[in-house]
């Protein structure tokens, strides 16, 4: 790596570049391309490189802008999207065995939108199998490794989506995040995830996992790309019945403000001391980050959230049943498969009984209600987003989450806005993070304290060795 | 209903007609722990004189339509 690495230009500054031509998009892709063949034979954060139809988009791209007719800061950003995405005419296996050759006809409308944006599709990255499988090595694809130390665990299930923008091996990738999916890699790629609002983002042709916890967002290097990304992709779509009709704001006019005089932040300090303490570098590093926004000018107050357990065992119930709906068809069919991973915590989802599932219904609606009253007077919260850094590839147990149970959850249950970033690095040089949680629909607020936090802090001046 | 967790598990897989593959009743049992700490968590306090609940969450495009 060096300083002048294109791959490692966020899209803030190649979009400046591209739009004033000087970069070339096709300069641009190759040099991802290059560090994608070098790089990705240990990361294995792609399952599928498309080269031959990057480099034709990119030099569309270029032509376009060239003729004067440049759409926007995706205009030639290189993608990667996580392999659960549809792309017309591009398989999408979804880390499964059952899907391999599997060919969807139309594309999903995120990467609809993202092409129309004029973003350049590198790629298909690694997933865990169908978003839940975990790190395994029972399934057609490998799985993606840590670029912060390869022995490490990228977390998932959107783990070739960290893996590969944390490494430089494309600009911008999309996860998805039914249970922190998102946020996770993200944290432990070092990287900043945005789980929009439920209902922001259409989910319309991302294969699903749990229908009313899925959410789409993407994994970037900086708060102000999330903003751009997000920016193309949020927007109304009658394929997803969840899909929320309501204005998009300038979410990138939200970051303008240098300071958060005038923003109130609330701290559930029992989640991450008393429900499951947070290790000493996770939670030194928020300590940390709690004293730069204070600094920054945001006023700060503890809350009282209902207790982690009960949020998580809400929502794990709702996944698991909605999961095993999803599932039960080819689960009976065709269970050998399956990695064994994913068809344990896919089957389990049958074991959950109706009467079941509606006390889970009926107390999530509780706590939303709950979260709403503890957050009133705020415009967001600041907690971890899981309790300890990364682990060795492969330690993480099948149920790891009943063991050191994250942070990330609740706002899956609430569909809330939720963005990780990176709040430093332990001993090891391993990233730490910190998690932002917003009002329904106020991704701005979430982006504009993300991004001040981020201007305030060196973080982002680092990048893994590889 | 059978007495231990084991028993309910065993009967239940049987009633559900699930076909385990070797080496997957051991995680499946365990997996069915936690899965009942789980509800245990949750509850089934429900008391009939309660007010009405509500588990119906409308979908965000109901709320405000342009």
């Amino acid at each position: 790596m060096t300083a002048s690495d294109p791959c490692f230009l966020s899209i803030a500054e190649a979009a400046s570049l591209i739009a004033t031509k000087r970069l070339s998009p096709v300069e641009l892709v190759r040099a991802y391309l290059d560090r994608i063949e070098r790089l990705d034979r240990t990361l294995h954060a792609y399952v599928r490189v498309l080269p031959d139809e990057a480099l034709a988009a990119a030099r569309a791209a270029e032509a376009e802008i060239a003729a004067g007719r440049y759409r926007g800061p995706l205009h030639g950003i290189p993608i990667g999207l996580k392999d659960i995405y549809d792309t017309a005419g591009v398989a999408t296996e979804g880390g499964s065995k059952l899907c391999l050759g599997r060919v969807p006809a139309a594309d999903a409308t995120t990467t609809r939108l993202l092409k129309q944006a004029g973003a350049i599709l590198l790629g298909k990255l690694t997933t865990w199998e169908f978003a839940i499988g975990g790190t395994a090595f029972d399934t057609p694809f490998p799985p993606a490794r840590n670029p912060w130390n390869t022995e490490r665990d990228p977390a998932g299930s959107s783990s070739g989506s960290g893996a590969a923008v944390a490494a430089g091996l494309c600009a911008m990738a999309m996860g998805s995040d039914t249970g922190g999916s998102i946020r996770w890699p993200a944290t432990w790629c070092g990287l900043a995830g945005l789980k929009p609002t439920y209902g922001r983002v259409s989910r319309a042709g991302i294969m699903p996992l749990s229908f009313s916890l899925d959410h789409a967002g993407p994994l970037t290097w900086t708060v102000e790309d999330a903003a751009i990304v997000l920016q193309a992709i949020a927007s109304h779509d009658p394929r997803d019945p969840a899909s929320a009709d309501r204005p998009v704001p300038d979410y990138r006019a939200a970051l303008a403000s240098p300071d958060l005089k005038g923003i109130r932040l609330g701290i559930p300090r029992t989640m991450f001391e008393r429900d499951c303490p947070a290790s000493g570098a996770m939670g030194a590093a928020f300590d940390a980050a709690v004293e730069v926004l204070r600094s920054l000018g945001a006023a700060i107050a503890e809350i009282e959230l209902p207790p982690l357990a009960l949020y998580n065992a809400t929502a794990s119930l709702i996944s698991r049943g909605e999961g095993f709906a999803i599932h039960e068809k080819t689960l009976r069919e065709r269970p050998q498969d399956y990695g064994a991973l994913a068809r344990d915590r896919l089957t389990i989802g049958a074991y959950v009984r109706a009467s079941d599932m509606l006390q889970a219904m009926r107390r999530r609606m509780m706590l939303v209600e709950a979260t709403k009253t503890a957050m009133a007077g705020f415009d967001a919260i600041l907690l971890p987003i899981c309790p300890d850094p990364a682990p060795v590839l492969g330690e993480l147990g099948p149920y790891f989450d009943n063991r050191r149970p994250m942070y990330m959850r609740p706002f899956n249950l609430t569909g809330q806005p939720a963005l990780s970033l990176c709040s430093g690095f332990d001993d090891t040089g391993l990233p730490l993070s910190l998690q932002i949680v917003g009002r329904h629909f106020d991704e701005a607020a979430v982006l504009r304290i993300g991004h001040a936090y981020e201007g305030a802090t060196p973080w982002r001046e680092r990048r893994p060795l590889l | 209903m059978a007495a231990s967790i084991e028993d309910r598990f065993a009967v239940e897989t049987e009633l559900l007609g699930l076909k385990l593959l070797p080496g997957q009743e051991a995680n499946l049992r365990s997996a069915y722990a936690v899965l009942h700490e789980a509800i245990a968590v949750v509850g089934a306090d429900y008391p009939f004189e309660a007010e009405p609940a509500h588990v119906f969450a409308p979908a965000p495009s109901a709320e405000r339509r342009r």
